[in-house]
This record gives structure tokens, C-alpha cells and sequence, in this order.
């Protein structure tokens, strides 16, 4: 309102009765309070608020029928049966491998990072049940990620001798 | 003064300069973080698993996903967000395709003509393993046609029901790395961790 002082002598005596009146200047704000409130509903009606979020899964690189050579003692097999049961084996150098150990799904991340503080370089082989729920995978693969460690894990394929140890170990 | 209390009693206006104000910013906080899908990306309804981890990284893209959408019956639906590859491999703009691992069973599909409990309003093309993988590469290098930009690249996606069999994920996953996708990312919604 600076400018008022300059405008005020040009407009002269008439100046006077216009300036009470531009004081009083009420705007409507009704329908513009409407137009938000319809806008505000659509967009709220609309959005997705819940997104989903991603985990990243990475295929080792080469073909499927390459070969990969990995030192059998430092393997740490993760077997899931059909029910669901995490069971831990420790491989060996001579190809066989350690008693099942039966692991608390909750567990999982915590029991890695325990094993991974003594030997970081482990490999992960993953074998799951192809009747088992892909919610289980999700988990398992959840606590994986959300363990401490350096990642490194690889899917094979569960074949009968490991449904045999499973059902040894108790299924 | 009762004259005066007469006078303003008629003449109340309520300020809604505050209102508007609030109102502002809840409009701008839904415009921004709105996002918005055609109905149709959205043919296949998968109840998705939980998980604490987020890798703040790793994002959905806005463009050039690709996704496969895995039902509790073991069906694989092929999807891609730009309608021009739909066309060229689908041959429909909206055509969605659909790889039955599991081949000593039919796909619900094929049965019924349902997802679910709902009908798939969309065109649907049935494919076997040889010519899901073939899609696959297909779709890659279409995306790279259409865009003309030769290392755009998709982002893969797999949305699996939390009630499938782990053996449609490994069937899956044996394709995906025979079509050189080796890298994919699970959808999944968040869970609060009760552990920490």
C-alpha cells in the first residue's frame, strides 16, 4: 500500500469516497473452496499410498548350463521344506556336508550374521520346495537381505537326496 | 449496545482463509504424490507378500517396466506398460500374455476364463515355455526399436501371490535367465519390523 501516498493527490477530492470503498472489497471465496474441495476429494480417492517396495534379485551371469566352480567347504546350504522349516547345513571340502540345523524363520538374519563372523566369504546355496508357498521365499529372502552380510547366494534346484535329509531332519 | 449486538448478528462471516489454506496443502500433497494407472495395467490382482527390507535404491520405474504377475494358481501373465510393444508382440493393444509352467495341468485361464474371482477383460495369449522365452527376448529388443535408444533397458518385475508354488517362481526364474534377464526385482509390500 506504499503506492497509495503518490496515487492519492492525482485522483483528488473523489479519490476520498473510492478508497473507503476499495477497503471494504470482500471476496467471495466459496466457490474456489468448493473447486479445492472437489479437487482434494479426487486426489485423495485416487492415490495409492501403500507402494510397493522391490528386492532385487540377481541371477549369477553365464548360461544355465555353466558350470561354476565353488570350494565345497565354503558353502553354507539353506534347505526350506514344503511346511516351511529353515534348515542350515554347513558343506565341507570333501563334498559332504553337516548335521540339518533347524532355524527359526525370524532367525535367519541374525544366525547369518553370526555364522558370517567367522567366515565372511561363505556361499549361499538355496534350495527351496517347489510345493512350498512363495510368501516362505519372500521371507527367507527378506531376512537374507536384511542380514548384515555380503550377499552372495545362489538357487539350485532341491533334488531327492535333499528331500530325504529334510524329512530326516524332521520335515 | 443492544442496538449494535441487533446490527452484527445478521452479518456474521465466518474466515475461511485458515480452511483454505489447510486445504491447499492437503491438495498439494495429494497432487504430488499422486500416481495414476490406467484400470487395465491392473487386469491381474495378485495378493502380494510382506517384507521389512527396502532398499531405497531400487524403485519401481515410472516407464519401461515389465512385469510378471504370478496367480495362486500357478499362471504366468506377461505385461509390459507401453501399448506400442503390446501391439507388436501381442498383435492387441491391450493383449497380455500368459506362460502355464506347470504343464501336466491347465491354466485357470484357459478353464474358466478368470483370474480369481474376476474375468480378465483382456486378450490373452497363451504361450509355451519355448515361446514365453522367446517373448521375452522379443520384447527386449522391440523396447529398444520403439524407443530408439539402444540401451534402454526394461526393468523386471515379478508380482507373485503369496500363496503360489515355489516351482512356477523356479520355472519362472529358469526362463528369465535363458532370455538374459538376469536381474529382477520381487514386489512386495511393506511390513513393519517388529524385531528391532
Amino acid at each position: 500500500m506504499a503506492g497509495g501516498g503518490f496515487d492519492a493527490p492525482e485522483v483528488g477530492g473523489k479519490g476520498s469516497k473510492h478508497k473507503k470503498k476499495a477497503g471494504g472489497v470482500r471476496i467471495d471465496m466459496t466457490p474456489m473452496v468448493d473447486v479445492i474441495m472437489l479437487l482434494l476429494t479426487f486426489f485423495m480417492l485416487t492415490t495409492t499410498l501403500a507402494a510397493p517396495q522391490l528386492m532385487k534379485v540377481s541371477l549369477p551371469k553365464g548360461d544355465v548350463k555353466d558350470k561354476v566352480k565353488v570350494d565345497m567347504g565354503n558353502v553354507l546350504y539353506v534347505r526350506v521344506s514344503e511346511k516351511g522349516n529353515v534348515y542350515f547345513a554347513n558343506g565341507k571340502s570333501d563334498g559332504s556336508e553337516s548335521e540339518l540345523k533347524k532355524i527359526d524363520i525370524k532367525n535367519v538374519s541374525t544366525e547369518l550374521e553370526k555364522i558370517y563372523a567367522v567366515n565372511n566369504s561363505l556361499l549361499l546355496l538355496l534350495k527351496f520346495d517347489r510345493k512350498m508357498k512363495y510368501n516362505i521365499m519372500s521371507d527367507v529372502f527378506d531376512e537374507i537381505s536384511r542380514a548384515k552380510i555380503d550377499k552372495r547366494y545362489a538357487f539350485l534346484k532341491m533334488e531327492d537326496a535333499d528331500l530325504q535329509l529334510i524329512a530326516k531332519a524332521g520335515g | 449496545m443492544k442496538k449494535v449486538r441487533d446490527i452484527k448478528k445478521p452479518n456474521i462471516t465466518i474466515d475461511m482463509t485458515p480452511m483454505v489454506d489447510v486445504i491447499m496443502l492437503l491438495l498439494t500433497f495429494f497432487m504430488l504424490t499422486a500416481t495414476f494407472k490406467a484400470a487395465e495395467s491392473e487386469a491381474v490382482e495378485v495378493a502380494l507378500p510382506q517384507s521389512v527390507y527396502s532398499d531405497p535404491d531400487n524403485k519401481m520405474k515410472e516407464t519401461d517396466v515389465m512385469t510378471l504377475s504370478l496367480t495362486k494358481e500357478g499362471d504366468v501373465f506377461l505385461d509390459v506398460d507401453n501399448y506400442k510393444i503390446r501391439e507388436k508382440i501381442f498383435g492387441d493393444q491391450f493383449g497380455i500374455g500368459l506362460y502355464h509352467p506347470d504343464s501336466l495341468s491347465q491354466s485357470q485361464v484357459q478353464k474358466t476364463g478368470k483370474v480369481g474371482e474376476k474375468e480378465i477383460k483382456r486378450k490373452v495369449y497363451v504361450m509355451n515355455k519355448a515361446q514365453f522365452e522367446k517373448t521375452l527376448v522379443d520384447i527386449k529388443s522391440s523396447l529398444k526399436s520403439i524407443s530408439g535408444n539402444k540401451s534402454a533397458q526394461f526393468q523386471v518385475v515379478v508380482k507373485g501371490d503369496k500363496d503360489v508354488p515355489y516351482g512356477v517362481f523356479e520355472d519362472l526364474m529358469t526362463s528369465l535367465h535363458e532370455s538374459d534377464n538376469k536381474v529382477f526385482s520381487l514386489v512386495t509390500m511393506i511390513k513393519a519390523d517388529k524385531k528391532e
